[in-house]
C-alpha cells in the first residue's frame, strides 16, 4: 500500500498480512501508522494505491452501504472511546444490538449487563460517557466493540489509562474470546508486557513499512530496526517468554469474567 | 498576473466542488429520511433542542422588534395623519419581510451554529467513525434528524416570532402613544390575507429551515477534525446561512410577485 497525507509519505510499499483466529500486535513509534493501519482494515481510511482485503472483501472499490455489511463482523475500539457523549453507557454499548438484531429491550440490557460484568463494571449502565472516569470509559467502549461478538476485533491502544488489574481483566478477555470464539485481534499498544504476552504475531512499523513474525522470531532475528525498538529489556523478554507463557502467569483467559 | 488569476480559479473551482459536495449531502439527507428505522427519537430531542430552548430568544426579540416598529411607525405615520395604518403596516411587514428574515437569523445563530458545533465535535472525537464501524449511517443518525428538526421548527419559531412582535407593535402603539387598540386589531386583520401574505411566511421560513438545516449539518460534518476546524465551521455556518437566507428571500418575494 502507499498512502501519504499531504506531502507526509505514511506508507510506501508497506505489505501486511493478517492471519485469521490470531492475535495481532501493532509496534512502532508515534507517527508511523499503527492508528491508520486499524483505520484501513475498518475501512475508514482508504489508500492512495495498493489493497486493502479484509475477510475476503477488497475494501477499495465497495462504497460505504458494501463496507457497513462487513463491519458488522468487526469490532473497533478507539483511541478516545468514540462513545456517543449523549447517550447512556447501556444506549451506548447497546446501540449495535439495537440497530442491527431483533433483541427485545430486556435481552438487551441482560447483555449489555453481561458485558459489563466481563469488563469489570458494574451498575454503570445509567451513568453517560462524561461520568465516567478514563479507564471506565475505555472498558466501556471496549465492551462496546465486543458485544456484537465480531469476528475480527480492532484495539486501539486498549490498556491505555487503565490500572494493572484491569490490564490484566481486558488482557485475559481478548485472550479468552481469541480461543473460545476465534476471534481475530489487532492490537496497537504502548504496554509491551502485556502485548507481548498474548501475541501470536508481532508487526513493527518503521519507515513506512512493517516487519513482522511471531515474538521469538522478531526477538531471536537480526533486524536492525527491531533491535533498536525492543532494546535490551524488550529482547530478553521475549527470549522468555515461552516459559512466562508456560507458567500460565497471564493470558489464559482464567480471570476473565462470564461473557454468555 | 497569473498568480492572481490562478487564484481565482481555485476558488471557484473550490466554490463550485463544494457546492456539488452539499447538494451530494443534500439528496443522501433527504434520502435517509424515508428510510428505516424513522429515528423519530432523535427528531423530537433535536426539535427541543433547537426549537423549544430557542423560545425564549424568540419570544424577547419579537416583542422588541414589534416594540421598536410599533414607534418608529406610528411616529412616521403620525406626521401624514395616517396613524389608523399602524396595525396594518406592522402586521405586512412582519407577516411578509422581517419576522421569517429577523427570525431565520437569529435561529442561525442560536441553533444553526450549536448544530454545526455539536456534529463537528462528534467528528473531532471519532463519535462519527465509531457510528461507521458499528456499520451505522451517521448521515441517518446525526445529521438527518438535525435537518428536519431545524426545518419544522423554523416556521413554527416564525409564528412566535410575529405573534410576540405584533403584541410589541400594540403595547406601544395603543398603550404608549394612545392609538385604539380596535383600530389597531382590524387594520391589522384586514390588510394581512391567509393565503398570499401567511402562505409567503410559511413558504420562506420552511425554505429558510431547510437551508440552515443542510447548511448546519454540513459543515459540522465535513468540518476538519480538531478544535480549530469545529470553530471555523460553526462561523462559515452562520455566514453562509445568512448569506443564504437574504439571497433565497429576495428570490421567493420576486417569485411570488410581492
Amino acid at each position: 500500500m502507499q498512502l501519504a497525507f499531504g506531502h507526509r509519505p505514511v506508507y510506501d510499499g508497506l505489505e501486511c498480512h493478517m492471519r485469521k483466529g490470531e492475535i495481532h500486535l501493532l509496534l512502532g513509534g508515534s507517527g508511523t501508522g499503527k492508528s491508520t493501519l486499524l483505520r484501513m482494515i475498518g475501512g475508514l481510511q482508504r489508500p492512495d494505491s495498493g489493497i486493502v482485503r479484509v475477510a475476503g472483501h477488497e475494501l477499495a472499490g465497495l462504497r460505504e452501504r458494501d463496507l457497513g455489511e462487513i463491519r458488522k463482523g468487526i469490532g473497533m475500539l478507539f483511541q478516545n472511546g468514540a462513545l456517543l457523549d449523549s447517550m447512556t453507557v447501556l444506549e451506548n454499548v447497546g446501540l449495535p444490538l439495537r440497530e442491527h438484531t431483533k433483541q427485545s429491550r430486556v435481552e438487551i440490557e441482560e447483555r449489555v449487563s453481561s458485558v459489563l460484568s466481563a469488563v469489570g463494571l458494574d451498575d454503570v449502565e445509567s451513568l453517560l460517557p462524561r461520568e465516567l472516569s478514563g479507564g471506565m470509559l475505555r472498558r466501556v467502549a471496549f465492551a462496546r466493540a465486543i458485544v456484537m461478538e465480531p469476528e475480527i476485533l480492532l484495539c486501539d491502544e486498549p490498556f491505555s489509562g487503565l490500572d494493572p488489574l484491569n490490564v490484566t481483566r481486558i488482557e485475559d478477555l481478548l485472550v479468552r474470546l481469541n480461543k473460545e470464539l476465534g476471534l481475530t485481534v489487532v492490537v496497537t499498544s504502548h504496554h509491551m508486557a502485556s502485548s507481548l504476552r498474548m501475541a501470536d504475531q508481532m508487526i513493527l512499523m518503521r519507515d513506512r513499512i512493517c516487519v513482522s513474525g511471531t515474538p521469538e522470531e522478531l526477538a531471536g532475528g537480526d533486524d536492525k530496526g527491531v533491535i533498536e525498538f525492543l532494546g535490551e529489556d524488550g529482547r530478553s523478554f521475549l527470549a522468555r517468554l515461552h516459559e512466562i507463557r508456560d507458567r500460565g502467569d497471564v493470558g489464559d483467559g482464567s480471570s476473565a469474567g462470564d461473557l454468555r | 498576473m497569473i498568480g492572481w488569476i490562478r487564484s481565482l480559479g481555485a476558488s471557484a473551482t473550490s466554490f463550485v466542488e463544494g457546492l456539488g459536495q452539499l447538494t451530494v449531502f443534500g439528496g443522501e439527507i433527504t434520502a435517509s429520511l424515508v428510510k428505516p428505522p424513522s429515528r423519530f427519537g432523535f427528531f423530537l430531542r433535536a426539535l427541543y433542542d433547537a426549537g423549544v430552548l430557542s423560545v425564549a430568544l424568540i419570544a424577547l426579540s419579537g416583542f422588541t422588534v414589534g416594540m421598536v416598529l410599533g414607534l418608529q411607525l406610528y411616529t412616521t405615520l403620525s406626521r401624514f395623519g395616517a396613524e389608523e395604518g399602524l396595525g396594518a403596516v406592522v402586521g405586512l411587514s412582519l407577516v411578509r419581510e422581517l419576522g421569517p428574515v429577523v427570525c431565520g437569523l437569529l435561529v442561525t445563530g442560536r441553533a444553526g451554529s450549536a448544530v454545526t458545533a455539536e456534529i463537528g465535535s462528534m467528528k473531532a472525537t471519532e463519535q462519527l467513525d465509531g457510528l461507521r464501524m458499528m456499520a451505522i449511517n451517521p448521515i441517518h443518525f446525526v445529521a438527518m434528524p438535525r435537518a428536519l428538526a431545524l426545518t419544522v421548527a423554523m416556521p413554527l419559531l416564525n409564528a412566535l416570532f410575529i405573534v410576540f412582535a405584533i403584541a410589541g407593535a400594540f403595547v406601544i402603539g395603543v398603550s404608549n402613544q394612545g392609538l385604539d387598540g380596535g383600530v389597531y386589531i382590524s387594520g391589522l386583520e384586514s390588510a394581512v390575507r391567509f393565503a398570499d401574505d401567511v402562505g409567503q411566511s410559511l413558504l420562506k421560513s420552511l425554505v429558510f429551515g431547510m437551508l440552515l438545516g443542510l447548511v448546519a449539518t454540513y459543515k459540522g460534518y465535513s468540518c476538519s477534525p480538531d478544535a480549530a476546524g469545529v470553530a471555523r465551521a460553526t462561523t462559515s455556518t452562520v455566514v453562509t446561512a445568512s448569506v443564504a437566507i437574504l439571497l433565497s428571500d429576495y428570490i421567493i418575494t420576486a417569485l411570488w410577485g410581492v
